[in-house]
């Protein structure tokens, strides 16, 4: 491994206090270096009676009172931000703020650069994700862990820390049961079964029938469909015909598998009805009618004796309700018809996927079978555990394989099977054990052995169990020494897509558009205020409903009409709508922009600024953005005065910070602190007086957002965070709740101009934007290096992180900003690289035979 | 691996049973979904049981973000009191419900502790102790219907059943520097682990009768529990070795793995003594609802399912995490519900706050009458029978406040609570309600609570 040499700092303190408590040198030290500084530049507002925000810097007593690690981590961020002292009061010189930096560091932290601490790691369980990454690597089994497991509680933003990721009964029940279907369809239980022949929905050729068919204003016959599968409409008739070549003469079983699907409408039904009928080779053989199904999967056997030769299958679809209003298109979706046989055993074929599991056949004597039952197991458990079972564990596999095999009816493959479920519903399967190298010379912490770093590596970058190469390196002994090439192949694989997927997903919120409740109606009416339209909604408000009917007057009557006929006039215009399709094109924007940084190991302060982004027609029509046709995004070149390019104003961000109605600057100003510069505003402080207090309501009504803002200033309990986050969200309020850039809010002209805590000003989104990739260039590094430390190590930074950090920046400045030069900053970390040295409880030898628990 | 559901148990039927409790009482309606073997175990026994021998259920539902509370309110006292307009879709219904007021949360007020008063309104309300304030270190208290299945859960399948309608969690932070886990979960087995609860009915479903179709659900579940009890040896045997192997900070994760493992163990055992489960005859549910009203219901209805098959009698169901922005289309409110609790005193925005409140007022009410219409064992409803606590963490929305918190007790703990009143408590922990529903579950020797400083006086 490669460490950098550490920085050296401008600073040779007496460190750790000597036990001589009478002397007590770094009080002494703290007294002579730091206080003065203290004194001079924070004094007037932390000192001598005067505690703003809380902080007093003058009371300390003893050595043993300047030990508070969070007191002072927040005072070492706010010096190195330059929040502290303010813009508007003496600033510290650099030299100063360098030092006081440096004692932060090894007086109050107490940390030795010479024994950096990697820290404090719990075992961590799979996440949703990569619980179904790695079954699906393991076995070729997709499971669907998102539907099928309670969702996984979070930290720090990020759901890979492993001290919230926690097994509840019900998660270890679903393991239980997750196991047992996985297996169920990975192994398969006979050599020979009967030859099975799927017929996809595609397959068949679909016509209309020789009937006069109704006039519909839906494609006619059917055709469109999902993958493989043929929709087939309620409202149309239409007859869907495939041919089969029998290879023999004998049983054979038909099975159909459909689904009734509709599209959902909010409080409207769809009372429409279709008969389905099948036949084969003419003859009639299945009808049934079929109204709304909730999209339920249906299937259907039927059993035949065919000749061998080719056969004719009809599924035909008979509208029953010409009449009726097509509300919901109600269809069906075949997924196709499965031919099973011949039935007879003479007929079976070798089992598809036999071989995957079972290379070679199960040898007929006890002693082969055993041997052949070791090495599956072995093999297995070594790919599913990160590293080969112990033999204790092996030994278990193979007695519980042996006894299930044993028991009547059940064959070798049987014990197999289970024994395999055992291993996916073991905790050594579930749980990322972690060892270390032996202690050398020299080292205060062990390194990781090389299995436990192929596996940090591959859920790092994959969010799946490490690959064949990365096992072989590891088992060899030489994934360190070829790390570097290493970490190339790993960026440069599609399952990287993985780590851009779950890490910007996350950090950013970027995944939650696919969900974030937004209502485009209300979000155009404050582009595009009507009088008219809230004139009639709150006519309907007052006198629509059942209640007020009866009372109801002629004046009533004649508002009412009115208020219908202004809907009817709003609702033919068209409005943006915040679709799924753009929603999820807007979230490939974000993950394709992380995307190509790491493909190209660009500088991520392209993340804030940039003359290029990702756009597909739909999303470039929703920016403004001319020339751009077709579905699938790519790299645009941004026209020069054009506010996007950036994360800032990305379509995701905007969106996932905003109310359902409404932007809410407040929100977008807490992203950026937080998420982009990593610092936070401090929470709202208890007993807020509330905005009704500063304000008559009347006043209050009228106001708009930046004067309803300006009120927070008024109160200076209020101002001092608001002074932070307001003028970072009024910089984004020209772009709406959706996304779209708007020049007006409620009718009034948006003003986005203002000035950063730290004194800086911008007149616009832009200025802004390049502010922060600049004079804010360092905050956004550490921000970044914090956040991606803490989803690669699964674990929640501490003040013993604060070197490593410091490096990590200290490597982006150097680089101009490379992401590819901070990931592998990162692996070669001392945290990700290391373990701490734990008390003895860990031991090579095997623990001795204990009785079991029951 | 011998079938689960011995001869002898199968043998026994509902009306042996009856006829053993010598009462003269009418066969429930549903009568077929009564497991064989229930009640067998306790009888006489005052575990989670009411006078006349029926199973005494417990559940806690929680609603997000507080309540208008001059909307939620009542006027009057005792028994002669007017319900407002948030609580009156349960007018039809105020002879078996109590309007508790001047019950707090001192432990969800913030404190040193600053904001975050939607992870403290959720992680507290069951628990009822100061969470702690971090992102990763998480760290609630056993809640108090984990307490109340810990005494009561051997008798019936399930100890306990954890619904919730959130389904799309939000990604990054949660409420100012609190784990999520305290947004999501209100029911915790211990202080380290949350009961994740499950948001699925088809799940929830399935996993109460067994996959399938009416009549092979049975078979299905017996299938399941004989499946997952093969593995069990090994996957024990495994934990504990991997227990010695790791250090000290790593021994909580795998004592959850093996509390998970005992549940299971315990479940196979108490499917050979009650026989296989009910197979309420009606088809499984498809999924997750696209309408919330009808996801909620349906939630309800496995609530109501549960309790009518004795599958289990506790229950808590988080109808969505306090700080839910969700809007509501269905009655015309487009804007977030958190984002209008902030109503600033506008009138507009107070109104669709308590347009909310009520809709949320009106599906408890609608599971209150269906639970009211379910005849249980002894003849009596399923409601009387039930203790059914129905609150938010927060009081009011737009100030964050934990005082005289909105909260409903529906049913009669069959006979032991005096329902039919609005009864003001003057400023008394919610813990201490909580003791008194311990106490009547049977739980022995829970002399504190939470912040709990006694018993309520008159429930």
């Amino acid at each position: 491994m490669v460490v950098r040499p550490h920085v050296v700092l401008p600073l040779a303190l007496a460190l750790l206090p000597a036990f001589a408590p009478a002397a007590d040198p770094a009080f002494e030290t703290f007294q002579r270096e730091i206080q003065p500084v203290l004194e001079k530049y924070c004094f007037d507002c932390h000192g001598a009676g005067v505690d703003k925000g809380g902080v007093k810097l003058d009371a300390f007593q003893s050595g043993a009172d300047l030990h508070d690690a969070t007191f002072w981590l927040r005072a070492l961020k706010n010096v190195r931000a330059g929040l502290m002292p303010p813009a508007d009061e003496e600033r510290l010189p650099p030299a100063e703020a360098a030092k006081l930096q440096a004692w932060i560091k090894q007086g109050a932290f107490g940390l030795d650069p010479a024994k950096p601490d990697p820290g404090r790691v719990t075992v961590r369980r799979l996440n949703r994700v990569e619980y179904r990454n790695t079954v699906r690597d393991l076995t070729g089994v997709d499971y669907d862990t998102q539907k099928e497991f309670p969702a996984d509680d979070t930290g720090q933003g990020f759901d890979t820390i492993a001290d919230v990721l926690t097994i509840s009964p019900l998660l270890l029940e679903k393991y239980l049961d997750a196991a047992q279907s996985i297996v169920a369809q990975y192994v398969p239980l006979h050599a020979r079964v009967v030859a099975e022949h799927l017929i996809p929905g595609r397959a068949f050729a679909t016509a209309q029938p020789a009937a006069p068919a109704p006039t519909s204003p839906r494609r006619g016959g059917g055709g469109s469909g999902d993958g493989d599968s043929l929709d087939l409409s309620y409202y149309t008739p239409a007859i869907a015909t495939a041919k089969h070549t029998a290879p023999h003469a004998g049983k054979y079983q038909l099975v159909l598998e459909l689904r009734a699907l509709e599209r959902y409408v909010e409080d409207q039904f769809d009372q429409n009805k279709a008969r389905l009928t099948f036949r084969v080779d003419g003859e009639h053989v299945f009808a049934q009618e079929f109204m709304r199904e909730g999209s339920r999967k249906l299937e259907f056997t039927f059993d035949r004796e065919w000749t061998a030769g080719e056969h004719t299958l009809q599924i035909e679809v008979t509208p029953l309700t010409p009449d009726r209003p097509q509300i919901r298109n109600l269809r069906f979706r075949l997924a196709g018809l499965t031919v099973r046989g011949p039935l007879a055993p003479e007929h079976w074929v070798s089992a598809k996927d036999y071989t995957r599991v079972f290379p070679r056949a199960v040898p007929a004597d006890s002693a082969g079978q055993r041997a052949y039952r070791r090495e599956l197991l072995e093999t297995f458990a070594a790919r599913a555990f990160r590293r080969p079972p112990e033999p204790e564990t092996l030994d278990g596999l193979v007695r519980l394989a042996e006894t299930v095999s044993a028991q009547t009816k059940n064959t070798f493959e049987t014990g197999i099977a289970q024994a395999l479920a055992a291993v996916l519903a073991s905790p050594t399967f579930l749980f990322r054990e972690e060892r270390t190298e032996p202690l050398r010379a020299g080292q205060t912490h062990p390194l990781l052995d090389e299995s436990t770093l192929a596996t940090r590596l591959s859920y790092f970058f994959w969010s799946t169990m490490p690959d064949e190469e990365l096992t072989r390196l590891a088992r060899a002994g030489q994934l360190r020494a070829k790390l570097p090439a290493q970490l190339k192949r790993l960026l440069a694989d599609g399952r990287s897509r993985e780590f851009v997927r779950n890490f910007t997903g996350q950090w950013l919120q970027a995944r939650d558009i696919v969900n974030v409740p937004i209502t485009a109606l209300d979000v155009y009416l404050r582009d595009h205020p009507s009088p008219d339209y809230e004139d009639a909604r709150a006519t309907f408000r007052r006198l629509g409903g059942r209640s007020g009917r009866a009372n109801r007057s002629e004046a009533d009557n004649l508002a009412l009409t009115k208020a219908r006929s202004v809907f009817a006039e709003f609702n033919r215009q068209p409005k943006p709508e915040l679709t799924g399709e753009l929603r999820r094109a807007m979230l490939e924007e974000t993950e394709l922009t992380f995307g190509y940084l790491l493909k190209e190991d660009r500088s991520v302060l392209e993340l804030l600024e940039s003359d290029y982004t990702f756009l597909n027609e739909d999303l470039a029509k929703h920016y403004g953005i001319p020339g751009v046709t077709g579905r699938n995004l790519r790299k645009v070149t941004l026209p020069p005065d054009s506010p996007r390019g950036g994360v800032l104003t990305q379509g995701t961000i905007l969106a996932v910070t905003s109310n359902p109605t409404r932007t809410s600057p407040v929100k977008r100003g807490v992203f950026v602190l937080d998420t982009l510069l990593g610092t936070p505003a401090p929470p709202p402080p208890p007993n807020i007086p509330s905005l009704e207090d500063a304000a008559p309501a009347e006043q209050l009504r009228k106001m708009n957002l930046r004067e309803t803002l300006a009120l927070h200033a008024r109160e200076p309990l209020c101002a001092s965070c608001h002074n932070r986050m307001d003028p970072l969200g009024l910089a984004l309020e020209n772009f709406n709740a959706m996304g779209a850039w708007r020049d007006a809010d409620l009718g009034q002209p948006i003003s986005p101009a203002g000035k950063l805590i730290t004194g800086e000003t911008f007149r616009d989104i832009r200025e802004l934007k390049h502010l922060l990739a600049t004079a804010r260039r360092s905050d956004f590094y550490y921000a970044l290096s914090e956040k991606l430390l803490t989803y690669a190590l699964g674990r929640g930074l501490d003040c013993y992180d604060v070197p490593e950090v410091d490096r990590l920046v200290a490597g982006l400045e150097a680089s101009g900003g490379r992401l590819g030069g901070l990931l592998q900053d990162i692996v070669n970390s001392v945290p990700f690289q290391q373990r701490r040295q734990l008390p003895a409880i860990a031991s090579a030898t095997p623990p001795a035979k204990v009785p079991t628990t029951e | 691996m011998n079938p689960l559901a011995p001869a002898s148990l199968a043998a026994m039927n509902r009306r042996h049973f009856l006829r053993g409790l010598g009462a003269c009482i009418a066969l429930p309606t549903f009568g077929s979904l009564w497991p064989r073997g229930a009640l067998a175990a306790p009888a006489g026994a005052p575990l989670a049981v009411t006078a006349s021998g029926a199973p005494l259920r417990t559940a806690f539902v929680i609603f997000p973000n507080g309540a208008i509370p001059s909307r939620w309110w009542p006027e009057g006292a005792g028994d002669a009191f007017t319900l407002n307009a948030t609580l009156a879709p349960i007018e039809p219904l105020r002879g078996k419900v109590q309007v508790l007021g001047g019950l707090d949360h001192a432990n969800a007020r913030g404190g040193a502790d600053g904001a975050g008063d939607h992870a403290r309104g959720n992680g507290v309300f069951l628990t009822g102790v100061r969470i702690n304030k971090s992102a990763t270190d998480v760290r609630a208290g056993t809640s108090i219907d984990q307490i109340i299945a810990k005494e009561v859960g051997h008798l019936t399948r399930f100890p306990s059943l954890e619904l919730t309608c959130d389904v799309n969690r939000q990604s990054s932070g949660c409420d100012s520097g609190y784990s999520c886990a305290y947004q999501y979960n209100i029911s915790w087995k211990s202080a380290t682990t949350p009961m994740s609860p499950e948001n699925n009915p088809r799940l929830v479903f399935e996993r109460l009768f067994g996959a399938g179709a009416p009549g092979e659900r049975a078979a299905n579940a017996q299938a399941r529990l004989a499946a997952r009890r093969s593995v069990l040896d090994f996957v024990r045997e495994d934990a504990t070795r991997l227990q010695r192997r790791l250090g000290r900070q790593d021994q909580d994760k795998l004592d959850q793995y093996l509390t998970g493992i005992r549940d299971v163990e315990s479940r196979i055992q108490k499917a050979e003594q009650f026989g296989p489960p009910a197979d309420p005859d009606r088809p499984t549910p498809t999924g997750i609802p696209t309408n919330h009203g009808e996801y909620i219901d349906l939630m309800y209805d496995m609530m109501l399912l549960a309790f009518k098959t004795d599958s289990t009698r506790v229950a808590t169901f988080v109808l969505g995490h306090d700080g839910d922005n969700r809007s509501f289309g269905q009655i015309g409110i487009a804007e977030g519900h958190h984002d209008l609790s902030h109503h600033q005193n506008n009138e507009e925005r107070v109104d669709k706050v308590a347009q909310i409140d009520r809709w949320y007022v009106e599906r408890f009410a609608a599971f209150l009458r269906r639970l009211d219409a379910t005849e249980d064992i002894d003849g009596q409803s399923l409601l009387h029978n039930s203790r059914i606590v129905y609150g938010s963490g927060n009081a009011d929305g737009n100030r964050h406040s934990h005082d005289n918190l909105p909260i409903l007790l529906a049913g009669a703990g069959g006979g032991a609570l005096t329902t039919g009143r609005f009864v003001q408590h003057g400023g008394k922990p919610l813990s201490n309600l909580f003791l008194n529903l311990a106490d009547q579950a049977g739980v022995k020797g829970l002399e504190r609570f939470g912040d709990s400083t006694g018993r309520l006086a008159h429930v």
